[in-house]
């Protein structure tokens, strides 16, 4: 029987750690005694056919074991690929978000309707009585040119200033 | 008994899957083995198995061993087989019980029980508990050393060295 580790140990010298040099001395015999009746009853020995049988087990536990690293790398391979793709995937949606142009970031306090709307005159109400009353004036104007009004005109000219300084006045009073 | 370098060797080819390592690994260690479980349950067909079941887990665990005492992780997956081993053996003898209690029927234990066929040493280390004499056969087959085999238990090295005394006296004992 090879002893590699056990020689390198004293057991009196272990045992002394704990015990007298004495309780040392006797637990040391005690050991060499006890191994002394181990080896003088050596236990049987297995069977070749049971070291045969379990060498052949041993080749069988093997090949699973290699199904099984083969089937392990096979998902690992699919798992990678799985990962692959949906990055891939992810990079491309967002490299088509940073080529798209930048939308207007409008303040809230304006509605975007407002803002974007060409009919200025139907978002405001002011705006639409000042275009009522500017349209009144242009036609007035117009017959004005047309001498329409012939037999007064400097009082329409008259009435024409007062109402663009009334028009001006409630304007700027909103 | 192989030498250190050709036992590194031969675990390196096992953690590659060579079958021949694994092989050589079997005559190395199961005359060995055999011994530690034949004397831990004194029944040759029981030994048997136990021995095909270490190394078969030894193939599913050999990637999990990172150096040190190959003797200490060997023996250390020994000493869990048997303790299943054991607590099988328990469960098996609780439905006996069971069995006995439902059939009410005076079974009676084989007649040709474990002593029968055990030699002289075995019916002596029979007497044992089944802890002390774990503890004797892994430090005989095994060849850990004591501060091996503390660590194995978790246990402190002085606890370790008063229960193998106490185990060695009692097989004196026994033989006187």
């Amino acid at each position: 029987m090879n002893k590699r580790s056990q020689n390198d140990e004293d057991v009196k010298a272990l045992f002394e750690q704990f015990v007298n040099r004495e309780q040392a001395e006797q637990a040391a015999e005690d050991f060499r005694e006890a191994e002394q009746i181990l080896r003088s009853y050596p236990a049987p020995e297995p069977d070749d056919e049971v070291t045969a049988g379990i060498k052949s087990q041993i080749a069988w536990a093997l090949l699973d074991r290699k199904e099984n690293v083969f089937k392990r790398k096979a998902l690992k391979a699919v798992a990678v690929a799985a990962a692959f793709i949906v990055i891939g995937a992810l990079s491309v949606k967002l490299l088509e978000k940073q080529s798209q142009p930048q939308e207007t970031v409008y303040a809230s306090i304006i509605p975007r309707a407002i803002w974007e709307s060409e009919d200025i005159a139907s978002d405001d109400v002011n705006l639409a009585t000042l275009t009522a009353e500017i349209e009144q004036i242009k036609d007035e104007i117009l017959a004005l040119q047309l001498g329409d009004d012939g037999e007064n005109g400097s009082g329409i000219v008259e009435e024409l200033e007062m109402e663009f300084i009334e028009i001006s006045s409630d304007f700027w009073k909103g | 008994m192989a030498k250190s370098e050709d036992l590194t060797r031969i675990i390196t080819g096992c953690k590659k899957g060579n079958a021949e390592c694994f092989s050589q690994l079997v005559d190395i260690y199961s005359r060995r083995c055999y011994g530690y479980f034949y004397r831990l349950t004194g029944r040759r067909e029981i030994s048997d198995d136990l021995l095909s079941e270490l190394f078969v887990k030894l193939v599913q665990k050999i990637g999990s061993y990172k150096g040190g005492s190959f003797e200490s992780w060997l023996f250390r997956i020994a000493s869990n087989i048997f303790h299943d081993y054991l607590r099988s053996k328990q469960r098996y003898k609780k439905l006996l019980e069971v069995q006995k209690k439902q059939l009410e029927s005076e079974v009676t234990e084989p007649k040709h029980s474990e002593d029968d066929r055990a030699d002289k040493l075995q019916k002596e280390l029979n007497k044992l508990d089944a802890d002390t004499r774990e503890l004797i056969m892994l430090r005989f087959y095994s060849q850990l050393s004591f501060k091996e085999i503390a660590e194995m238990r978790s246990e402190p090295i002085g606890t370790t060295l008063s229960k193998l005394h106490r185990a060695v006296k009692r097989l004196r004992e026994l033989r006187e």
